[in-house]
């Protein structure tokens, strides 16, 4: 879809190699696993927990000309959705196509209604949604 | 050493490379992954942080 997906723990590589192989419910997993054993990258978008020396659940979207899109970040108990991830990934996708555009609160695939703000809808979103 | 916190990416700003050594479950074999390489396919990256392996949720 053309993205990489890039799994970031404090674990060491030879750490994911051994979960990876030893799990079943990540048999079909292809994504590369990074390894931040000195909490590097996990300290530059500000998840690493220094008292427990790992990352908490963050998720970072980032455009092919390496601009911070989106940002999610998560306490440790909490799982993230997918399915919103894939719906974040494509709403950037999509706008990155149409800069003049916006996707609606309620916007989940390629398709749906978007938005193109101006001084005519000012005021008027309800209408411009319902149309 | 300054505080991680004192200079957190903020959205909309472009972010610095780095580099990760990775686990390629494809090729079965370790390797590294820089953001620059990434940007030079043309591709969108997805940073996907968690706690630590052989742990739940």
């Amino acid at each position: 879809m053309g993205a990489v997906l890039i799994t970031v723990s404090t674990d060491t590589q030879f750490v994911h190699l051994a979960w990876r192989r030893h799990e079943k419910s990540l048999e079909n997993v292809q994504y590369l696993m990074g390894a931040d054993p000195s909490g590097k990258v996990s300290r530059l978008f500000g998840v690493y927990v220094e008292d427990a020396g790992l990352a908490l659940r963050g998720t970072f979207l980032i455009n092919p000309e390496g601009r911070l899109l989106n940002s999610e970040v998560s306490f440790f108990n909490m799982g993230r959705n997918i399915d919103e991830l894939m719906r974040k990934f494509k709403a950037n996708l999509y706008l990155a196509k149409k800069p003049a555009e916006a996707c609606p609160a309620q916007w989940k695939d390629e398709g749906d209604k978007t938005l193109t703000p101006g001084p005519k809808m000012v005021g008027k979103v309800h209408e411009a949604l319902a149309k | 050493m300054t505080s991680s916190d004192s200079n957190p990416l903020q959205l909309g700003s472009t972010v610095p490379n780095f580099e990760l050594s990775v686990y390629d479950p494809v090729k079965n074999d370790f390797g590294t992954i820089s953001l620059d390489e990434i940007k030079s396919q043309g591709k969108w990256t997805i940073l996907f942080f968690y706690p630590a392996d052989f742990t739940f949720v």
